[in-house]
């Protein structure tokens, strides 16, 4: 990066918000995704941390004009590359911009910066009685800014919907430095293209969003948890489609398969039996009184459907204690592999014992080892790729079984990506889902904001 | 343990960069730069391994930045050893790119052959008055000149007397039901006698006989977390043989770190070394810290006085991570009569002295202490105890720099007043 262009930002963020060290920046060439940029040629030329939207704009402005190519970031938690450095870029972070600027409760919105993390504002607003859904997994430290940007999910998906569902106003820089505002505090709001559905999940590369507003739902009363185990993964399935055809909507419906069984059980002992097909974890919440009747209803279900083992929690602890299994599956997989790959193609959730079945058949034919831990309730299956990418020969075998998979999701009527974005992971199959049509008008879209492709290129569309 | 630092790329791999990390990291919430976080730690070590990186100035000063507070590493949902890769990073740095003088002279010579740090520190008590200038309210003492350490830095002065020439080598009771050996680490021996006092009191008034080897010294974790591998290893032996000697039930420990250096990271650092790894984990089966031992003694609640005081409790990295010592010192506190036990919130994140890196990092660590400092505040106590003498000499620091009044003390200190007010009556408590 040149001297002149760094003191330039220097003079913007200040010195001490700005980063050009050898050993800061190779710690931008990596995300949570498994995407590797090559360090010699991806090394960023400096990272800044900006504190307003002014110095945001300021900043744009100037990688405009000089045609420097800019990454957003915020927590660098996303799993599609998103975030990683592309040459003699700019490393845009968000983290400094970390404020809720509003809890507005008579009309049930809060209004956050993009710093923010979300399970912070998440625990705020629940002190108030008052709920914002979106849980990806990263909660605890990922921030708003990119949950916003990425469209995250997680568990809760099945019953309140995604990131999108809640963001109904931004404050966003565009690629040429103006400042637009979309959207706004208001449920209804026609006025024009809904641009703020399109700046949700546009991945970083369409604008740089400064401030976020999300709309806030009650708090539910109360929640109850069980978990039922089945001796085969497909009679777990048609429990799912069974409980979501029943017009039951639990707020969780997690699926665990026998890989993830067998270890959780010889990691945690929470006495799962090792030889079972799958597990379901299931949760409502509600009014308590509903409670007790809406699980009622589901054990009737799984009992009918095969499940050989059901629990409820009675108690609090008793809960805590079933999703402890779900929550140490990680931990417990990680040590029979020392690689983990994520993925999260989402299927309709009909075709869910379909895609399992697909799943296990590449696993097969790759010889490799490949779990599935699903959000089965919203068809969001996460297959797990267990491996070792110190074993390149292993690594090939993986790479062509994950194309694999991707190409049998769209088959089967789903999604490439349910929630985990694009990025560079998969841009390249982009098209098997959206056509050359759509493809051709989402660029055409970028074009028009981004002339000059300055904001994350190489996301979704590729180098 | 003499591992290559490739030898660690198994454990470097398995981070999956998720990013957890950052939810923890104590100079992460200060720094927040990539680079400062164990997610970025891990990966510049990677660097390294896979020769993309050297050891670089840049890298050094990475590497310094870790409290090895474990929060990061309970945290993982991977269970990545963070500390352990840092640490490696550190003895590759200590092989290749040598300690600083400073460090070499403490480590070598100073911590490693105890009748140097003994007359050191003896002489050091006289003399302290020329470096150090008393603190504000006649409490602690600030540095008068640059020492490489921050000249804001107040220290707690010498001891008097070091606590291991206060006592017999064995403070013996009549009827022992138990003996037990006290490693008293270097704190306890040089500045916190006060500690150590109450350690041997509140053991003996439960019966239990009470040894203090005099040939041990330093457990060595100053040296070892700094990549001095070698030196690190000459102590843990001579601390194993001192200890093994002894016939005792158990080897009681008032400070976590050195707790676990003895229950677990002798052990490790001397797998390879056939002679000792086998008395290694024969020691380390030995170790209790204090409150562990203090629970598990019959009747020791029934001894107590009336304690009006409200009181927090401050968990120190090593004692709650590494031993896993949680509830038993909550147990203790809150079984004193009179005592009101208020939580903290956050009680078990790092204060922020990590040992020398509050000398190297004092002002990153003054920010990290102010948090804790808030959250002891807050709780309107007027004893902050806790069991670790770093974090006590940190935090009285904390305090101090912001004003507040308020007694550190130790678990065993607490308690220790708990037994003598037992014997006083109402109108000499109203004069505690």
């Amino acid at each position: 990066m040149r001297p002149e262009i760094i003191q330039k930002l220097s003079e913007i963020v200040g010195k001490d918000n700005l980063y050009t060290e050898l050993e800061d920046l190779y710690c931008y060439t990596y995300d949570a995704s498994f995407v590797k940029a090559d360090f010699k040629k991806d090394l960023a030329g400096v990272a800044v941390y900006p504190s307003n939207t002014e110095e945001v704009a300021q900043i744009i402005k100037l990688a405009n004009q000089e045609m420097i190519p800019v990454v957003p970031r915020g927590a660098g938690t996303n799993v599609s590359g998103g975030t990683i450095s592309v040459g003699d870029c700019i490393i845009l972070v968000l983290k400094r911009m970390n404020k809720i600027l509003e809890i507005d409760g008579k009309n049930l919105i809060a209004v956050v910066e993009p710093g923010v993390i979300t399970g912070q504002l998440q625990s705020e607003v629940e002190r108030i009685g008052l709920f914002y859904p979106p849980d990806p997994a990263s909660q605890a430290f990922s921030t708003m800014g990119g949950n916003v940007a990425e469209c995250a999910g997680g568990p809760r998906g099945v019953k309140y919907g995604v990131t999108r569902d809640y963001v109904i106003g931004l404050e966003a820089v565009l690629p040429t430095g103006e400042v637009i505002n979309t959207g706004g505090r208001t449920i209804k709001n026609v006025t024009g293209y809904d641009m703020t559905k399109l700046f949700t999940g546009s991945e970083g590369t369409l604008c740089v969003i400064t401030k976020i507003i999300v709309k806030l739902i009650p708090l539910p009363e109360a929640k109850s948890t069980m978990m039922a185990v089945f001796p085969e993964i497909v009679q777990a399935c048609e429990t799912v489609s069974e409980i979501i055809a029943t017009g039951l909507v639990p707020c969780s419906l997690e699926l665990l398969d026998n890989i993830y069984i067998r270890n959780i059980e010889e990691y945690a002992k929470v006495g799962l039996p090792t030889e079972a097909g799958a597990v379901l974890l299931i949760e409502v919440d509600g009014d308590s009184e509903i409670l007790a009747k809406q699980i009622g209803k589901i054990e009737k279900i799984c009992s009918r459907l095969g499940a050989v083992q059901i629990r409820v929690a009675k108690t609090k602890e008793e809960a805590e204690e079933l999703w402890r299994a779900r929550r140490s599956a990680f931990a417990a997989v990680s040590r029979l592999r020392p690689t983990i790959i994520g993925e999260d193609a989402t299927v309709p959730r009909s075709s869910i014992p379909a895609a399992v079945n697909r799943i296990q058949e590449i696993a097969a034919k790759y010889n490799i080892i490949v779990a599935i831990l699903g959000h089965a309730g919203d068809g969001n299956l996460h297959a797990t790729i267990l491996t070792d990418e110190t074993d390149l020969e292993e690594m090939a075998r993986v790479e062509k079984a994950i194309d694999e998979i991707f190409i049998a999701t769209v088959e089967l009527g789903g999604s490439l990506s349910g929630e985990h974005g694009i990025g560079r992971a998969k841009s390249k199959f982009i098209t098997i889902q959206t056509g050359e049509v759509g493809l051709e008008v989402q660029r055409q879209i970028k074009q028009a904001l981004d002339p000059n492709n300055i904001l994350n290129p190489g996301v979704m569309f590729g180098a | 343990m003499d591992r290559s630092l490739e030898s660690w790329q198994k454990e470097v791999i398995r981070c999956i960069r998720c990013g957890a990390c950052q939810n923890v990291c104590p100079v992460f919430k200060e720094l927040q730069a990539e680079s400062t976080v164990a997610r970025g730690r891990v990966k510049l070590i990677r660097g390294v391994i896979s020769k993309d990186l050297d050891l670089t100035d840049g890298f050094i000063d990475k590497m310094s930045l870790c409290l090895m507070c474990k929060a990061c590493v309970v945290n993982c949902p991977s269970g990545v050893k963070v500390d352990k890769l840092v640490e490696a990073a550190r003895k590759e740095i200590a092989e290749k790119k040598g300690l600083s003088p400073f460090k070499n002279l403490i480590f070598r010579l100073v911590l490693k052959n105890r009748w140097v740090f003994n007359t050191g520190m003896r002489t050091g008590r006289i003399f302290q008055g020329l470096v150090f200038r008393k603190g504000p309210n006649g409490q602690g003492m600030l540095p008068r000149m640059s020492l490489g350490i921050d000249k804001r830095r107040l220290l707690s002065p010498l001891a008097q007397k070091p606590f291991k020439s206060m006592y017999p080598g064995v403070v013996k009771v009549s009827e022992a039901t138990m003996r037990v050996a006290f490693f008293t680490g270097c704190m306890i021996n040089y500045i916190y006698t006060d500690t150590g006092r109450a350690v041997i009191n509140v053991l003996n008034q439960n019966g239990v006989e009470v040894i203090i080897p005099s040939l041990q010294n330093c457990c060595g974790t100053p040296v070892r977390i700094n990549g001095d591998y070698e030196t690190a290893k000459t102590m843990a032996r001579a601390n194993i043989d001192v200890f093994l000697k002894e016939k005792v039930d158990a080897v009681v420990v008032a400070c976590g770190t050195c707790g676990l250096s003895l229950k677990e990271e002798y052990a490790e650092l001397l797998k390879d070394d056939p002679n000792y790894v086998e008395k290694a984990k024969k020691l380390g089966s030995m170790v209790k810290d204090f409150t562990e031992l203090v629970v598990s003694l019959e009747g020791f609640e029934g001894k107590m006085g009336r304690l009006p005081v409200k009181v927090t409790y401050h968990d120190p990295c090593h004692l709650v991570r590494g031993l896993k010592v949680k509830e038993q010192p909550r147990q203790i506190i809150r079984s004193i009569p009179g005592v009101i036990f208020e939580e903290m919130t956050k009680a078990d994140t790092c204060c922020g002295s990590g040992g020398s890196f509050s000398l190297y990092h004092y002002e990153l660590s003054t920010k990290i202490n102010d948090y804790k400092v808030e959250s002891v505040h807050q709780t309107g106590a007027e004893i902050l105890a806790t069991g670790c003498s770093a974090c006590r000499m940190h935090i009285e620091d904390g305090l101090n720099r912001q004003g507040i009044p308020m007694q550190v003390m130790h678990t065993a200190q607490l308690l220790e007043m708990a037994y003598e007010a037992k014997g006083l009556t109402a109108e000499k408590l109203m004069k505690i």
